[in-house]
């Protein structure tokens, strides 16, 4: 996401990431980044959650108008309470994982994000 | 009072959590693009961008294939949903995250019943007519932003857009 935000940004619009990983979406080059310490898939809040949902989007707007240079991280206060144990992952393993359980050896590749040049 | 400070790792374990560490800890980006909020919010017109790979019911779906024969890669392109979406118009494609709760609430993810609420109270100046969504996981995003990206910031411009809040999954 960091990088399609890098772009959009350069393009002459101000942008601002909501990121439940902010380290990683700060590392790709995301000009502003508005951290909250949410579960995946639920980055707004829980369905049907629309007071906690509107809070959120508010407060990731502010955070665009407090940060003044580039790089800036804005830690929003939300704290995710329940303990409810969520099934936070996909219904099926993705194809990498699947993939990598297949070809161990490929792991380094992964782990530094530098996939083999051919495909697509 | 201690201010909040975000745990980007609180939800994730195992290898998930190493893999994205790592990632996190790869060299940076330095060259970072900056342009200034030119105006008050209340007078900015904002768009939504989803990595949730987010498809109206009524368009072509993305397509899981192409991540499923190359799994370093994903489908590149991105739909456009206008600020009227709903829920149930909505199919969730990505493979990396459990659909469930944004096929619950599209707000979740994308969340345009919410700025289009900002937008009738007058804290920001109008939600844009579009919003954009792609595949958010790829490990060669070239074909994504060379394809994909022109296409959302021609829209962004034809319609005056100010501000951009994305949203990753």
């Amino acid at each position: 996401m960091g990088l399609v935000q890098h772009e959009i940004e350069a393009a002459g619009f101000s942008t601002i990431s909501l990121s439940v990983i902010p380290e990683l979406t700060a590392s790709a080059g995301a000009p502003r980044v508005a951290a909250i310490e949410h579960p995946f898939g639920m980055t707004l809040g829980r369905p049907g959650d629309a007071a906690g949902q509107l809070a959120v989007l508010r407060a990731a707007l502010q955070a665009m108008e407090e940060i003044v240079e580039p790089r800036g991280v804005v830690h929003l206060p939300f704290e995710w309470t329940s303990t409810e144990k969520l099934a936070l992952g996909p219904p099926a393993q993705p194809p990498i994982a699947q993939y990598l359980v297949r070809h161990p050896w490929a792991l380094p590749r992964f782990l530094s994000r530098t996939p083999p040049l051919n495909g697509d | 009072m201690v201010a909040k400070s975000v745990d980007s790792y609180r939800f994730l374990h195992g290898i998930e959590k190493k893999v994205l560490k790592r990632w996190a800890n790869l060299p940076q980006e330095t060259n970072i693009p900056w342009t200034p909020l030119a105006k008050p919010l209340s007078m900015c017109t904002v768009s939504l961008v989803s990595s949730a790979a987010l498809a109206l019911r009524i368009d072509e779906p993305f397509n899981p294939e192409i991540e499923r024969r190359d799994p370093w890669f994903a489908d590149p392109s991105y739909r456009v949903l206008p600020r009227t979406v709903r829920t149930g118009d909505v199919q969730v494609c990505h493979l990396h995250i459990n659909p469930a709760f944004a096929e619950q609430d599209l707000n979740s993810v994308l969340p345009v019943e919410r700025l289009n609420e900002l937008a009738e109270r007058g804290e920001i100046g109008a939600a844009a007519p579009s919003h954009y969504s792609y595949m958010g996981y790829t490990l060669r995003p070239e074909r994504l932003l060379r394809e994909s990206v022109p296409g959302i910031l021609r829209q962004l411009r034809q319609e005056n857009v100010d501000v951009v809040v994305l949203v990753p999954v």
